[in-house]
């Protein structure tokens, strides 16, 4: 078997001090391989946000380890961690995170302008991942001027603009109505089926249905981790 | 081939061209703070210049002497007493004299073919186009030669031509002044800024000093070796003060005055009224360049102010942008580029306006005194300062910002 892309080992967060101690993530211990679709759910404050941020390279674990694509997080410097979050993941926000002066195209290249070195092709590659998601025809277009759905397909396309291994969204729904999201999940289904691996946060069990994969935490902890069907 | 720096820049113009009306309105404390600066330090240079010219002018490097004729009248005992051609001579060859002539002259009708005039009649030596700074226009000077043998040649002044041959040339022509003919043998202009208030100061007929005295003169209380006062030029300015001093010496010991008798002669210098005007001048300057710098400094407040809201107003996108990919450093190069973008462009604004401003208040299309490489960059290069000193703050705060916190900022 291949070494896994997500591994943690005993993995803890820890905010406040002494009886105001609070364990956001308590002994995480979890590993996912290349090509999961995997959903973590959980009530709000179960911890999953804090996995999310920890796994997309925003934060750090106090206790434990973490491996993603073979780079150890906890060991890296910040420069590092931004390098591993413009390479290695994409993400995908609740509120879309769509720069709102600015088109379609230019919120897709963004994370290339962060990208060293530079690639030349910028733009091909922008108008290619908005047409993965199907938003080739709105280019030029300002989120403004988008639908929700829209927006977030958009979002999407940014996530997956320059290739990462891992695509984590968090709550991508969240701000969407159950036509779109039905919409929204199945672009995402459909991009799983392509190869691309996903972590989707929610608290939803019906958008945790699209997963091939469902962890559900508590208090910082794992209490389920089952598989709905079997991985392609 | 991308430049590293080319897509910061083209993001922080992109993003101050998505608030056009507040980055106008933070780029005017800066182009107005520039354009003070400049427009102050200019205009004082210029005036600066302009007192300068004048001051190494030899209209303003003369001095005169004449009788006290006050103290003459008052005291009777002591008519007033003119000056030699001995004088004369021996302040020419004091060191730092650059031309000194006597002053012999009268008004006299000129009267030629066909009309006649009113002017000042000089009887002149040698020096004297010299120290009046006065440059033949048609013909010639007058020659040594001629002053010694005393011909009746003479040189106007470009209004006896107008007056008597109507601007034609009046070389080879001939004149009577007090029914004494002259042969015309140049005309001169004297130079601007020589004019007497109230006077006109190209009315006059020179004639050899010696022929004067022989045959136009002879009616006037002078003797024959006599002069009314006496013109002096410095080589420069610094020269004056000293000259004075030789000169007093000079005349008192010709006149058997001791050092601590009130002269009956007033020596009229005034270089030194010149020289604390353009000190004056200087403070003002000054005074008005420190006002300009207290409008820049206020105007780098105001960038301070604007680009500490823009990252407030913006810290979502910052979020945004960490998540992305973008180091702590790549978010300080964009605030800071942001600032220093609106500072260059401000500064080139305020140059033009201070340009502008120095132009009409000075009233000169001269580019050397409107355009001083020095005070440009000087005025610039602090708009430039002023961006980075104010912008540093912003976007240093930028870039400690910690993304999850940022993302989710309202």
């Amino acid at each position: 078997m291949n070494t896994p892309l997500i591994k943690t080992e005993n993995l803890t967060k820890i905010y406040g001090r002494g009886a105001a101690e609070i364990r956001a993530l308590d002994g995480v211990d979890f590993e996912i391989e290349s090509g999961e679709f995997v959903a973590i759910i959980g009530a709000s404050g179960s911890g999953k946000s804090t996995l999310m941020n920890m796994l997309g390279g925003l934060d750090r674990p106090d206790l434990g380890r973490m491996f993603i694509a073979g780079q150890d997080l906890g060991q890296m410097s910040n420069k590092a961690l931004a390098k591993f979050r413009n390479e290695t993941i994409g993400f995908v926000f609740q509120q879309f995170q769509l720069l709102p002066k600015k088109s379609a195209r230019a919120n897709v290249m963004l994370p290339l302008q962060y990208r060293r070195p530079r690639r030349e092709d910028e733009k091909a590659l922008a108008e290619q991942s908005l047409a993965r998601v199907g938003m080739s025809d709105r280019i030029a277009h300002k989120p403004t001027e988008l639908s929700g759905g829209q927006q977030q397909r958009v979002a999407i396309a940014r996530a997956l603009v320059d290739a990462p291994e891992l695509l984590l969204a968090d709550e991508p729904t969240g701000a969407l109505d159950s036509k779109t999201s039905t919409d929204v999940m199945a672009l995402l289904k459909k991009l799983n089926a392509q190869g691309i691996t996903i972590v989707l946060i929610t608290h939803d069990a019906d958008i945790a249905a699209y997963a091939t994969r469902i962890i559900t935490m508590r208090d910082g902890k794992i209490t389920a981790d089952e598989r709905t069907e079997k991985a392609p | 081939m991308r430049l590293p720096g080319y897509t910061t820049l083209k993001s922080a113009a992109g993003s101050l061209l998505e608030r056009p009306l507040r980055t106008l309105l933070t780029m005017l404390g800066i182009i107005i703070g520039v354009a003070a600066v400049y427009a102050m330090l200019s205009i004082g240079e210029g005036a600066k210049e302009k007192i300068l010219k004048s001051i190494d002018s030899v209209n303003a490097r003369t001095m005169s002497i004449y009788p006290d004729w006050s103290q003459g009248r008052a005291s009777r005992r002591r008519p007033w007493r003119p000056f030699s051609d001995k004088d004369v001579e021996q302040i020419q060859t004091l060191p730092g004299v650059y031309a000194a002539t006597g002053d012999l002259s009268r008004q006299y009708p000129i009267v030629s073919e066909t009309s006649d005039w009113n002017a000042n009649v000089n009887g002149i030596d040698a020096q004297y186009l010299k120290a009046k700074d006065l440059e033949i226009d048609q013909g010639r000077p007058i020659t040594s030669v001629e002053i010694s043998r005393r011909e009746t040649v003479a040189v106007i002044g470009t209004s006896v031509v107008r007056s008597l041959f109507r601007d034609q040339n009046p070389v080879g022509r001939r004149i009577k002044i007090n029914n004494i003919p002259f042969t015309i043998i140049g005309t001169v202009t004297s130079s601007a800024g020589d004019n007497w208030a109230g006077r006109d100061p190209d009315n006059f007929v020179l004639i050899p000093r010696t022929t004067g005295r022989a045959r136009l003169f002879g009616d006037h209380r002078l003797a024959r070796n006599q002069v009314r006062g006496i013109v002096i030029v410095g080589e420069s300015q610094q020269d004056l003060g000293r000259i004075e001093s030789e000169v007093d010496y000079i005349l008192r010991r010709a006149r058997g005055l001791s050092a601590d008798e009130a002269p009956d002669f007033r020596i009229f210098n005034f270089s030194a009224n010149r020289q604390s005007y353009a000190k004056s001048q200087k403070t003002l300057s000054l005074l008005l360049a420190t006002m300009g710098a207290v409008s820049l400094l206020v105007g780098g407040v105001g960038v301070m102010n604007i680009m500490l809201v823009s990252v407030t107003e913006r810290t979502r996108e910052i979020g945004l942008r960490m998540a992305v990919g973008a180091r702590r450093s790549d978010i300080l190069w964009q605030f800071l580029t942001e600032a220093v973008v609106l500072s260059i462009i401000s500064g080139l604004l305020g140059l033009g306006l201070g340009y502008g401003v120095s132009k009409i208040s000075l009233g000169t299309d001269n580019i050397e005194m409107l355009f001083a490489p020095h005070i440009a960059v000087l005025s610039f290069s602090s708009a430039l300062i002023i961006g980075v000193v104010f912008g540093f703050l912003p976007a240093h705060n930028a870039s400690r910002l910690n993304p999850i916190d940022a993302l989710r900022h309202e």
